[in-house]
């Protein structure tokens, strides 16, 4: 019992890790707080649930799909509510407002595309093969989504810290006007900040949705605020923590989930957030030292 | 005429408790405080209201002045280590709290019945209650927005270090500021509780949350006035317009960002602005004080 339920708390927790990774990604860069994150979530799940039933597309072309989808979304986004606020270097509660009314456009689109419903994918289009290991019940699904989690970490990993472009993204989040002096165009940067970003929720959004076996337009809150929970525990725009915590996360409320109840499992989870904001705000493994940029209109 | 007026009744009411729920949003704000927790503190005095009429059998007023002071209570509670943080990490704890809270009534059956919320509440808040209730709120804010409290939450909100070097005390007015707002969602979340009949904790979540902050973007952040328009705008749009009521999400959303990049005041305060420069350019009138 406690071992299958840290086995289903790491899967899910795999998934929160690489949803929170573009949330932090964008924070540790933008240093704006993308309260759309979810809705691009939301609409990877769409984007392959839509290929294979409309479509009749296989699962690995609607999953690529999918990660485009958001994506592009993502860059959108970008250039519809960021960029302009960005060059009025107006304050961060602007670029959080502006998040959140396009997460409420998608969401609301999503409703309407959807007809409120709750849409499953249709049966065999991911094979059910189970096996068993001493009293362990291991699904391949479950194998897939902690493989392909591990494979899109390394390779984010590889992108930022061993090639140029990668490169070119550190320096902006250190400093984008020391980084433009030095013949590095910022809105470049941002735009594929952007794309990563959305493309790992797009792909977080087809795992959760397979994993669960349900899509429908608000299944994105539930994992932006979760996503809060990761960011904070990990250190805001920390890739390690965001991992290290998200894996937690879904530990942590898998196991309270089975031994107490969903509603227990969420006090715990909002209460240990708002506990480590009041005595460790950097985060349980970020540095010690936050920047608290304090910018307002 | 009368019909017409009645008929628009219960509209005129929702309007009213959405604004009052906009003010705790407001005062915040304009104190530079990034706090997200209206819609948590509305649930305490939701419930708070409600149990004190249904299940412990007091009179309307004494729930209402109840809800008032544990929602207030509960503010300056979060308030204290609140003070630690700034900006992007005020919202998340608020933010945190107002989940605390869903999840809290969503469980303690006993206290508030659960998922399924409470009913039964009778109609106590009448539209003169509301009315009055809102009233006294703007006028109040008005009279606090031109004494040295609001001069105080502007300068804060402007810049803080500012702010500290003219011997503002920051964290004794966040602490009064956080007091307002949860007297102001009390108030709001108690008369909507004797309003609708019926409260759930879904009502008091993510969706609450968004709304408030956008009555408060639409309106202005600076003049009281601007929760008000701002919270009657985004009530009577779907209502008015309603070939676009399937889509109300979709407006909010759009008004947001429309909003926040084109009119980064809000319509209260641009509007404000404009009297106020077209005031100061007429001849003889050049010494005019600004108005808040």
């Amino acid at each position: 019992m406690f071992a299958q339920q840290l086995l289903n708390g790491i899967v899910v927790g795999s998934v929160y890790s690489l949803f929170a990774l573009g949330f932090t990604l964008v924070f540790g860069i933008n240093h704006v707080l993308n309260l759309a994150h979810g809705a691009v979530f939301t609409l990877g799940a769409f984007a392959a649930l839509y290929a294979i039933t409309l479509l009749d597309l296989p699962l690995p072309v609607a999953a690529l799909l999918a990660v485009l989808a958001g994506g592009l979304a993502s860059v959108l986004l970008d250039l519809v509510c960021f960029r302009p606020l960005r060059n009025r270097q107006a304050p961060e509660f602007a670029a959080i407002v502006s998040s959140i009314g396009a997460g409420l456009i998608l969401t609301s689109l999503a409703q309407q595309v959807s007809a409120t419903q709750v849409m499953r994918f249709p049966f065999g289009t991911f094979p059910v093969v189970v096996w068993r290991v001493w009293g362990l019940r291991i699904q391949l699904l479950q194998l897939v989504i902690i493989g392909s989690v591990a494979v899109i970490v390394v390779a984010l990993l590889l992108y930022l810290y061993r090639t140029e472009l990668g490169r070119q993204v550190r320096a902006v989040a250190i400093s984008g006007r020391t980084a433009q002096l030095l013949g590095i165009n910022p809105a470049m940067v941002f735009a594929q900040v952007f794309f990563i970003a959305g493309a790992l929720a797009g792909a977080a959004g087809v795992l959760i949705g397979l994993a669960f076996n349900s899509v429908h337009y608000v299944m994105g809150e539930p994992l932006l605020l979760r996503a809060f929970v990761v960011v904070v525990l990990g250190g805001m725009g920390s890739i390690g923590g965001a991992v290290t915590a998200g894996l937690l996360l879904g530990v942590v409320q898998s196991l309270s989930v089975a031994y107490a109840s969903s509603g227990v499992a969420d006090a715990l989870i909002f209460g240990l957030l708002f506990l480590v904001l009041l005595v460790r705000p950097a985060g349980l493994f970020g540095s010690g030292v936050v920047a608290a940029r304090v910018v307002r209109a | 005429m009368m019909n017409y007026l009645a008929a628009y009744r219960s509209l005129l009411d929702l309007v009213l408790i959405n604004a009052l729920l906009a003010f705790s949003q407001y005062v915040v704000l304009r104190a530079g405080v990034f706090s997200i927790a209206t819609a948590g503190l509305a649930s305490i005095g939701a419930y708070t209201a409600a149990n004190a009429v249904v299940s412990w059998g007091w009179p309307a007023p004494l729930g209402l002045l109840s809800a008032m002071l544990l929602a207030t209570a509960a503010a300056l509670l979060i308030a204290v280590p609140l003070a630690r943080l700034r900006g992007v990490f005020q919202a998340i704890a608020t933010l945190a709290f107002v989940q605390l809270v869903l999840s809290v009534t969503q469980n303690a059956t006993s206290l508030t019945g659960g998922a399924l919320g409470m009913n039964g509440i009778p109609r106590w808040a009448t539209t003169p209650i509301l009315l009055g209730a809102v009233t006294v709120a703007l006028y109040g804010l008005w009279r606090l927005g031109r004494s040295w409290i609001g001069r105080a939450f502007d300068t804060i909100r402007q810049d803080e270090t500012v702010a500290v070097s003219l011997g503002i005390d920051v964290s004794r007015t966040h602490l009064l500021a956080f007091g307002l707002s949860g007297a102001l969602a009390g108030l709001g979340g108690g008369l909507d509780a004797y309003h609708g009949y019926s409260i759930t904790p879904d009502a008091f979540g993510f969706r609450l949350l968004v709304a408030c902050l956008t009555f408060v973007v639409l309106g202005g952040r600076v003049s009281p006035w601007g929760p008000l328009i701002g919270a009657a705008i985004l009530t009577v749009l779907p209502e008015v317009a309603r070939p676009f009521r399937d889509y109300a999400l979709l407006v909010h959303g759009a008004l947001l960002i429309l909003t926040i990049t084109y009119l980064p005041d809000g319509v209260a305060d641009t509007i404000g602005r404009r009297i106020r420069d077209r005031r100061l350019r007429r001849p003889g009138l050049a010494h005019a004080a600004p108005v808040a």
